[in-house]
């Protein structure tokens, strides 16, 4: 708004005036210290600065000038080489905004302890300090790797930038040295006394070869190895073992540190690892989570998906080595079908989803009937102890409820008993109130092996009254 | 007449049950006896058989009788020998608590008999659970809970068995 910004250029003015007063203020006083009297003036008097023709304005303008000149049009194109348009925009209001004076007036080399360790331009990039330049190119996105013959045309170029020395086919072999008539025939085949003649000359001629390069080496001197030297030395193998690019980039350097991803179809590998989907699951697990439970279990996976789960307890556990704490996930789960079926699953993986997954399938293959009085309680009273837990259960007549403990109730849901009491009178440990529950349940006893074991006739009272018509 | 011989004779069949042994014996008591005939009649025991010392042979134990005659000159050594149960791998015998202690007697009424063996509680006895067995002695002898129910009497409450 025009009102606000003739505001503020009028306090800006009046700021303005304020520095000057104060400034010649300060002159003033400066003046008035000057006039001390004699007893106070200093035995080895002070040169002043302007004396020394140190706050002489001219003298000022030509260190400044030598010392900090602005950048040459010819500089700045060579920045807007290297730098962006922004960074050069950044530049120049960097530059505009110190003062080449200010510099010569008021800059100076710090001498704190605090100052930085070095003086720097940072025209160079040290490499603890600074952060390492990346001024190669991006890798090529195109690049694939090289087939056959381009890897082959590849190692020729490598070999051809190589100085050539002695190639191997020049000197003369064993072949050259037996007459025409045997030199197409392999070299069991010759007689012996033209072998013989062969291997002598051949021999004669090797030695005369050495002492030939011998010589040759001497008179040049050493510097001389590398023009004889036939091939590529080990350092250059090992540079092209390790540095050459096996992409068709043409050996691209790049500052990325990423490998190039594998092609989609690996030959060889590609439809090997696909999971095969079942038409059977109607689509629910193509993952393929529960082809193993329904392989061992004879369960379809929509049956295994439509049971009652519940994760009864986690635990963060950690085991102590001489690396450190390892923590893992600790899980306890259980499933049921709610009609007499209950199976529990404990597991343990350092990835707390894995651990949720494994609890749960060890719980699907844990899969056992739980007996069940009148399909709704349990037979009998039991106690089961685990450690210091003692779960004490007792059947109960139809509509009691479960009047449990919270995960002996998931429990009972999962199992579908309908009608119990538990109380646990000692320790209440989750994982041994969990698992001493499940023994319980597992371990009802059996009135009819129990009457069996004691000749006894058994009769429900239940099921002879009322027509058996009591649940 | 005191009670401790037949909760030591009742404790000593969880021992030998617990033990997995096949036949023991226990001191010749009428009281002893009548305790063993009663859990022999609840079919908690295989067999029950006078004997000597020694075990009794096989057909003795069949017969319940080895054919020797308790007199005065023998009855010291004279022993029940009873065969214990098992079903299962399990022993038919598993625990036993002895209810009424030498130092204190429990006794037990019809009425307190009938709630008991519904499984309700009287008194300080807890009601029967599944499998269980009461036995007490009553003027018709030892008797199971549930004899002593159909026979209305009650009685001193000796041990239960399960």
């Amino acid at each position: 708004m025009p009102g606000c910004e003739a505001k503020t250029s009028d306090g800006d003015n009046d700021d303005d005036n304020t520095w000057h007063d104060n400034n010649s203020t300060l002159s003033n006083s400066g003046s008035s210290l000057h006039r001390l009297s004699a007893r106070r003036r200093p035995r080895f008097a002070n040169v002043r600065a302007s004396d020394m023709g140190l706050m002489d304005e001219k003298q000022i303008e030509e260190f400044t000038k030598e010392k900090f000149p602005k950048y040459r049009p010819e500089e700045l194109a060579h920045l807007g080489k290297i730098y962006s348009p922004e960074q050069m925009a950044a530049l120049e209001a960097g530059e505009a905004a110190i003062d080449p004076r200010d510099l010569t007036v008021q800059g100076r080399l710090r001498a704190d302890p605090y100052r930085m360790p070095y003086i720097d331009d940072f025209a160079e990039t040290q490499p603890v300090i600074d952060k390492r330049a990346r001024n190669k190119a991006p890798p090529d996105p195109h690049a694939r790797f090289m087939n056959l013959d381009e890897f082959a045309q590849d190692l020729i170029d490598w070999s051809d930038k190589l100085p050539q020395g002695e190639v191997t086919g020049s000197l003369k072999r064993l072949e050259d040295f037996v007459p025409e008539a045997y030199r197409a025939r392999p070299e069991t085949q010759w007689p012996t006394e033209v072998r013989e003649d062969a291997r002598k000359k051949f021999q004669r001629y090797m030695e005369g070869e050495v002492t030939k390069q011998q010589k040759a080496l001497n008179a040049k001197g050493s510097d001389a190895l590398s023009d004889i030297g036939s091939g590529p030395t080990d350092a250059d193998i090992l540079q092209y073992i390790l540095e050459r690019s096996v992409m068709t980039d043409a050996n691209r350097q790049t500052d990325s540190s990423l490998a190039p991803a594998l092609p989609n179809k690996v030959p060889g590998v590609a439809g090997l690892y696909k999971t095969v989907i079942d038409p059977e699951d109607q689509g629910k697990d193509d993952l393929g989570v529960y082809q193993d439970v329904k392989r061992r279990t004879g369960m379809t996976v929509r049956e295994i998906l439509n049971l009652r789960d519940k994760q009864l307890l986690v635990r963060d556990v950690s085991n102590q080595t001489r690396l450190g704490k390892v923590r893992s996930c600790s899980v306890i789960h259980v499933v049921g079908n709610g009609d007499g079926w209950l199976g529990y699953g404990e597991a343990k993986a350092t990835e707390t989803q894995l651990a949720f997954r494994k609890a749960r399938i060890n719980a699907l293959l844990n899969l056992r009937p739980i007996r069940r009085y009148e399909n709704r309680t349990i037979y009998g009273s039991i106690t089961a102890k685990v450690s210091a837990t003692i779960v004490k259960m007792e059947a109960r007549p139809p509509g009691f409820g479960l009047r449990v403990p919270y995960r002996i109730f998931e429990m009972c849901r999962a199992a579908g008993i309908h009608d119990l009491s538990a109380s646990m009178p000692r320790a209440r440990n989750p994982m041994n109130s969990i698992k001493a529950a499940y023994w319980a349940l597992c371990n009802q006893p059996d009135p009819e092996e129990m009457a069996m074991a004691r000749g006894k006739k058994l009769v429900d009272a239940r099921k002879v009254y009322y027509g058996g018509a009591v649940y | 007449m005191g009670i401790h011989s037949v909760t030591n004779a009742a404790i000593h069949l969880q021992n030998a049950a617990r033990a997995r042994i096949g036949l023991t014996s226990i001191p010749n008591t009428k009281y002893n006896l009548r305790l063993a005939l009663a859990m022999h009649r609840a079919g908690l025991l295989a067999s029950v058989t006078r004997g000597g010392p020694k075990p009794p042979p096989p057909e003795a134990i069949l017969s319940g009788d080895d054919g020797e005659e308790v007199t005065s000159a023998n009855v010291a050594t004279r022993r029940i020998w009873l065969g214990l149960k098992y079903w299962n791998n399990e022993p038919v015998f598993k625990t036993v608590q002895p209810v009424s202690k030498p130092k204190r007697l429990v006794t037990a009424t019809l009425d307190d008999l009938q709630k008991i063996t519904r499984g309700f509680k009287a008194g300080m006895v807890r009601g029967l659970t599944l499998g269980e067995t009461l036995f007490l002695s009553t003027d018709r002898g030892v008797l199971e809970a549930r004899e002593a129910v159909a026979r209305k009497v009650g009685g001193l409450l000796l041990c239960r068995v399960s």
